[in-house]
């Protein structure tokens, strides 16, 4: 492998990884205020990266298509919240209880899927560039040769994922979820409106959703079913950070992202596997992740 | 008789081929079995355990090209394939179930999601063995030479299949290793204080499952002889997932009925197939948001409603005369001697930092009541979760009838008879007042010579279920064995954990706060039974803040201040010893 070429791997692999990493914050916050994960995230991202390549196709501005990308996600993750996480905690404590969020994240992503196929059909689609004049867009730096394209993802992601982090640790609301996270019951008794803390999260899941969707569109083919390799990812990379660390999911993203890049590299036929098993693996040698979380749950 | 049902099973198995209209139906019912096969070992492993898995199609791959590719490509026969497809599947069950023992809930699901994608993507691309999506072809079907007859064979051969997963399925429910499987899904470290070795069930469990998706794919290779990759994606985990949620989860005939619904539901919407999505996606909205406990709960909320006999608060257990011969646990009875029975040896433990114990030691005679008391904070709960094993000491030893228990796995010291209860009661939510009682009987035939004994007799259940009504008589709430803990007040959950901790036939019994939240009539009752205890030779361990209690009922009261020991004694003697009344007792009226 020439060293260009290793550059050129890094610059894909980190695009990809940092989409991943909002992928794991996405799941990271909703976990924080609701002990629960969007299993339909990556169905997000793919109604994200159709609105976007539907709306861009259509000459709308960049701008006034991020808005709107983002404004109809916001819609869908409230209702997401409302419709299958809510009515959840008022379940009794049946067999079911403690799983039962997987199974309705998962049923609204395939009610998503769905939608898509029928407005979408079921092909495959290349959404245009957002940066980039042109679909690739060379650019040459030191003797590397990249895509402009994957650079500008890279650097907005981690635009993105800086934000978040001072919205998190920083900001007043960043305080709240913690205290919600801590213990509901608690928090408002402190005076904080846990409702609105927990419709926010999911609220910001939907923008991460959003951005990740929109960010990805020109860097993959969008179609109906791409979404499970993304929530795969996304969780992959958050389970590896721990479910307590933006920064631990921030290295795993990358992380993932780059191990795929050189993995394609070295083997096209079986080269998306090799980061599953490297994952899997990981999680066998540390169960709780990079920064870990685990509690022993003795009363 | 008890068995009626698989007869009629079995002869309503031998005659619907034979009076079925047409082929078709045949086909549908081969489906359903193959269905019902895995989702019966989905809902041991997801609706007792607690465990989900997203990958068994990962399982069900192993078991389809195990068999298909031995037999095709290599000339084997079906009986020898079999068991092959059967151990694959094993395999890779014990190996996912190790990692379960690590991780959690969402790791979980994380860890069998992956899974189950490598072996897709394997099986996809890795054509030279399985054919990829073009598939495997050729396969050999299961009709047993009849080429003719086939279909009827092979419904023959996947339904007996299936009779006998299910009534595998049906011992599990309703025996101990059940009632087991609950305690674990609900709390682990209580699992592990009645003497389940969870780590090893929870493992095991994962290997049911998979065996049962290894069988279920072994049919699914030899139905039609046709296998190809893109049977074996996420969606076919999910099928499962859906069958087994529909059906009810963790009921002993939901995934049975959960197949038949799924599989009627495929061939409704087969033409249907542009909303495929949306109605398998509403289907687990709406299940899961209305219908919890599936297609078999929403029957029994039908037909029985279940009256719970909620005792009001004020009927207070009466004042029980002292214990009969005839009414008496019967409890082991430690030998009497000098020895302490248990030691403990400069004991320290610190959680990061803070130091809980510290280097305490303790001895403790057997046949005697020994209180420990201290302050709030003073490390008595820690001492109660090192000694039953639940916390690891950083240093010291522990003893117990002279034998080292410092590093002994806490279910390994409760089957020394090492028992206890928790300050915050410890009762399964899901099982009734009888069955958590029953937990702590946990004795019994391993699984194969106990279900083969539970074909011909429930002598064995029905003996721990008389055990239990004996105990629970002796706490006066024999009336209650069949609510739920959840519809008891407070007093009487407290006797149905000491209930469940006599089950456990303790040498020793630890009480953590036994009459905290009790009005007097309850706190005395529970005096005369630890005395009752007592007089049985079971030693008693007791950390208790009313020292009225403590100081009528121990023989020994230890007291701890910040981790340290700084007082022991008789009760009249710690009563007057000023560090002890400084620290702990205070003035007069304490």
């Amino acid at each position: 492998m020439k060293s260009a070429d290793l550059v050129q791997l890094l610059i894909s692999g980190i695009a990809m990884g940092s989409i991943y990493t909002l992928m794991g914050k996405g799941l990271l916050i909703t976990f924080l205020t609701t002990r629960a994960l969007n299993f339909g995230q990556g169905d997000f991202l793919m109604i994200a990266s159709f609105l976007s390549m539907t709306l861009l196709l259509a000459g709308v501005p960049v701008i006034v298509a991020v808005l709107i990308v983002v404004a109809v996600l916001v819609v869908l993750g409230v209702g997401l919240e409302r419709l299958a996480i809510r009515p959840l905690a008022s379940m009794t404590a049946g067999s079911a209880s403690s799983l039962a969020w997987i199974l309705t994240t998962m049923g609204f992503g395939m009610l998503l899927q769905n939608t898509a196929q029928l407005v979408w059909g079921k092909s495959r689609f290349y959404s245009p560039p957002l940066f980039s004049a042109k679909q690739k867009e060379v650019v040459e730096m030191m003797g590397a040769r990249f895509y402009l394209e994957e650079l500008i993802v890279a650097v907005l992601a981690m635009v993105v994922v800086a934000v978040l982090y001072w919205f998190l640790f920083r900001a007043r609301w960043g305080k709240e979820v913690q205290a919600v996270s801590f213990d509901k019951a608690t928090a408002s008794l402190l005076g904080i409106d846990v409702r609105r803390v927990v419709a926010t999260s999911y609220a910001i899941m939907a923008v991460l959703a959003a951005v990740s969707g929109i960010l990805a569109g020109p860097l993959t083919t969008v179609q109906a079913h791409m979404g499970l390799l993304f929530i795969l990812k996304g969780f992959a990379v958050v389970c590896i950070g721990g479910f307590v660390n933006p920064v631990g999911i921030l290295i795993a993203g990358l992380g993932f992202g780059i191990v795929e890049a050189v993995s394609n590299y070295i083997n096209s036929a079986f080269g998306d596997l090799y980061p599953f098993l490297i994952a899997l693996l990981f999680l066998i040698a540390r169960p709780s992740g990079l920064f870990g979380e685990m509690k022993t749950d003795v009363r | 008789m008890r068995h009626l049902r698989y007869l009629v099973a079995a002869v309503a198995i031998a005659v619907f081929p034979l009076v079925s209209p047409n082929p078709y139906f045949i086909n549908l019912a081969q489906d359903a079995a193959i269905v019902a096969i895995g989702a019966i070992g989905l809902n041991i492993l997801l609706g007792l355990s607690g465990q989900l898995s997203l990958g068994q199609a990962g399982f069900l791959a192993l078991g389809a090209y195990g068999s298909g590719v031995l037999s095709t490509n290599h000339g084997w026969p079906l009986w020898a394939t079999l068991p092959v497809s059967l151990l694959l599947s094993a395999v890779a069950g014990g190996v996912i179930g190790l990692v379960a023992l690590r991780t959690r809930t969402h790791y979980l699901a994380m860890v069998t999601l992956a899974f189950g994608y490598i072996v897709e993507i394997l099986s996809q691309r890795w054509v030279g063995i399985t054919g990829g999506s073009m598939g495997l072809i050729g396969v050999p079907q299961l009709n047993f030479g009849d080429f003719g007859n086939g279909a009827t064979y092979f419904f023959w051969a996947v339904a007996a299949a299936l009779l006998l997963v299910q009534m595998m399925n049906d011992y599990v429910m309703r025996s101990r290793f059940g009632r087991s499987l609950h305690a674990i899904k609900e709390s682990e470290s209580f699992a592990l204080t009645v003497g389940i070795d969870a780590a090893r069930w929870r493992s095991l469990v994962f290997v049911v499952s998979a065996v049962t998706a290894g069988l279920s794919g072994f049919f699914f290779a030899h139905q039609a002889g046709y296998v190809s990759s893109d049977a074996f994606g996420l969606d076919r985990s999910i099928a499962l997932l859906i069958a087994v949620v529909i059906g009810g989860l963790g009921s002993a005939y939901g995934p049975l009925l959960g197949a038949v619904i799924l599989v009627m539901l495929n061939q409704l919407t087969a033409g249907l197939y542009e909303v495929s999505f949306y109605i398998f996606g509403g289907i687990l909205l709406v299940v899961m948001l209305f219908f919890p406990a599936g297609a078999v709960g929403a029957v029994q909320r039908l037909f029985r409603r279940r009256s719970s006999a909620v005792p009001s608060s004020a009927d207070v257990p009466a004042k029980s005369a002292q214990p009969t011969s005839a009414t008496v646990p019967a409890a082991a009875s430690a030998s009497p001697s000098d020895a302490p029975i248990l030691e403990l040896h400069e004991v320290t433990k610190s959680y990061s930092g803070v130091v809980a114990v510290s280097a305490v030691s303790l001895k403790v005679m057997p046949g005697t009541v020994h209180a420990v008391i201290g302050p709030n904070g003073a490390g008595k709960s820690t001492l109660i979760n090192v000694i039953s094993g639940l916390y690891q000491p950083d240093s010291g030893t522990i003893r117990f009838l002279g034998r080292d228990i410092t590093r002994l796995k806490p279910h390994r010291r409760a089957n020394l008879g090492l028992t206890r209860t928790f300050q915050n009661l410890q009762l399964i939510g899901t099982l009734t007042v009888a069955e958590n009682v029953m937990l702590g009987l946990q004795r019994g035939r391993s699984f194969v010579p106990g279900w083969l004994h539970w074909l011909v007799s429930d002598s064995e259940e029905r003996a721990d279920r008389a055990e239990a009504t004996r105990l629970l008589r002796y706490f006066n709430i024999e009336r209650l064995a069949d609510s739920l803990p959840g519809d008891l007040p407070y007093g009487h959950r407290k006797l149905c954990e000491l209930a469940r901790a006599l089950a456990q036939n303790p040498t020793m019994l630890f009480l953590d706060e036994p009459i905290a939240g009790l009005n007097e009539g309850e706190a005395l009752d529970i005096m005369a039974k630890i005395r009752g205890l007592k007089a049985l030779g079971v030693t008693v361990l007791l950390v208790e803040h009313n020292m009225s209690f403590v100081m009528e009922l121990s023989d020994t009261v230890t007291v701890l201040d910040y981790g340290r020991k700084i007082g022991e004694g008789a009760p009249a003697v710690v009563k007057r010893d000023p560090v002890v009344i400084a620290a702990y007792l205070g003035t007069e009226d304490a």
